[in-house]
């Protein structure tokens, strides 16, 4: 009865930060970056390509403590940018890889769909389905076996 | 950067298996932790029991409603999350209202995912607001909200999902609310029933070491992915990373479409979807480092 909204581990509060940047002051060209509501699926993701970035020295990051949905990312840079521009350029790279994987996705399905269509000619009993209540719209040119 | 490679290996109206290569670890494992998890389905999240005489108890009975599979095509766009719906109570833009009333007059009787009842709009007893979301309820996918079982998948083999079984004189009847989400706020909006992942079937880096009895190879077969890769050479190589990531996604059938064509293109909703979500979130992020 009392318990906190299940989805407050993922979406953001009122007010509340989805990403602070403190600069360190002890060490060169370093920075904290706490970002709320996110978990290991961002975490390691950006972690892992700030290692392939060579203008990056360090880069780790850690979920303090499992209850609390936030996680924090330590970014040290050789001092050619900062960390925030370094975080940038990764978030870029993150976001072109993943709409690249998007495209190589719809790709293999419609042709997957064109292979399976013809190894199983008249589909699975009870006859064919109507077609047009689904997201992607269908290739213009692709062939149906109905198609005369 | 390196130019990512995906190949599907295999296809089910349930299933399907991929190899992903030019990514990173760390990006493929990401893909896995969001097609568990962060993909929208419709799952039942409210239930009030009215009857209950059955066997099992009124939370047995409520979970396990909870985790029957309702066909979620396009719940992306076709339905809003409770806490971003102006309504105050439920609605027809954020809730589906099912019934369940069973009662064995005769013998033995299974209740099954076939009793529940989907209930129209029209037919709730609360207020609305009338607000002109009407484009929302036309995205919706064919049989939204039924739940996954005979009803959607023409396999005459397919079986209704069991619930409860009664005896004679016993009754059930509840009311269920179904509620869009995602499987980080519970596990029941999971569009997957499991995810293998696998890299590395040689165990060429030397990530694991296996336990064994008396011979290794004997006792730990190689995986269906090890004909995919070379066998591992004589000299260690410490500078190698992996490489090859192997998928394996099997889904509860939310996510399956109903249509002998489209089955094939199931998943593309439950990986591209997730992956333009992330996407937000990068862009989110973007923003508010630019500020």
């Amino acid at each position: 009865m009392n318990a906190l909204p299940r989805f407050e581990l993922f979406t953001l509060g009122d007010g509340e930060k989805a990403i602070e940047v403190v600069e360190d002051t002890k060490i060169p060209n370093a920075a904290t970056i706490r970002v709320a509501k996110q978990d290991h699926t961002l975490a390691n993701m950006i972690r892992g390509y700030l290692l392939k970035n060579p203008k990056v020295l360090f880069a780790g990051y850690k979920v303090p403590h499992p209850l609390e949905p936030h996680f924090i990312l330590k970014i040290q840079t050789d001092g050619t940018a900062t960390p925030v521009e370094v975080l940038q350029e990764v978030c870029t790279t993150l976001l072109t890889l993943v709409a690249k994987i998007e495209g190589k996705f719809k790709e293999q399905f419609q042709q997957k769909e064109l292979e399976v269509g013809l190894e199983e000619p008249y589909g699975a009993p009870g006859g064919r389905l109507p077609r047009g209540d689904y997201t992607e719209p269908r290739r213009a040119n692709a062939m149906d076996y109905l198609d005369f | 950067m390196e130019e990512p490679t995906l190949r599907i290996r295999e296809l089910q109206k349930d299933r399907v298996d991929f190899v992903m290569s030019g990514v990173d670890l760390a990006f493929a494992n990401s893909l896995r932790r969001v097609i568990m998890a962060d993909v929208a389905t419709v799952a039942i999240d409210m239930v009030e029991i009215e009857v209950n005489t059955t066997v099992l108890v009124d939370e047995f009975l409520s979970h396990r409603l909870g985790m029957i599979p309702l066909t979620s095509t396009n719940c992306e766009e076709g339905m809003r999350y409770k806490r971003d719906c102006p309504c105050l109570g439920f609605c027809r833009y954020c809730a589906i209202v099912y019934e369940i009333d069973v009662r064995c007059t005769e013998g033995e009787m299974n209740v099954t995912s076939e009793h529940l009842t989907m209930i129209p709009p029209d037919q709730w007893d609360h207020d609305e607001e009338a607000s002109a979301a009407e484009d929302i309820l036309a995205k919706r996918g064919k049989n939204f909200g039924v739940p996954a079982g005979p009803a959607t998948d023409p396999d005459p083999q397919r079986k209704p999902i069991s619930l409860v079984r009664l005896r004679k004189g016993q009754a059930l009847k509840a009311r269920c609310i179904a509620r869009k989400g995602i499987a980080k706020e519970h596990a029941k909006w999971s569009p997957c029933s499991a995810v293998g992942f696998e890299y590395d079937p040689h165990n060429k880096l030397r990530h694991t070491s296996y336990w064994f009895e008396t011979d290794e190879k004997a006792e730990w077969p190689l995986s269906k992915n090890a004909i995919e890769e070379a066998p591992p050479g004589d000299v260690f190589d410490f500078t190698a990373v992996p490489e090859q990531f192997y998928f394996d996604v099997e889904t509860t059938g939310s996510l399956n479409p109903q249509e002998v064509c489209m089955r094939v293109r199931l998943p593309v909703p439950a990986c591209a979807w997730k992956l333009t979500m992330q996407c937000r979130v990068w862009q989110s992020c973007k923003i508010s480092l630019l500020r």
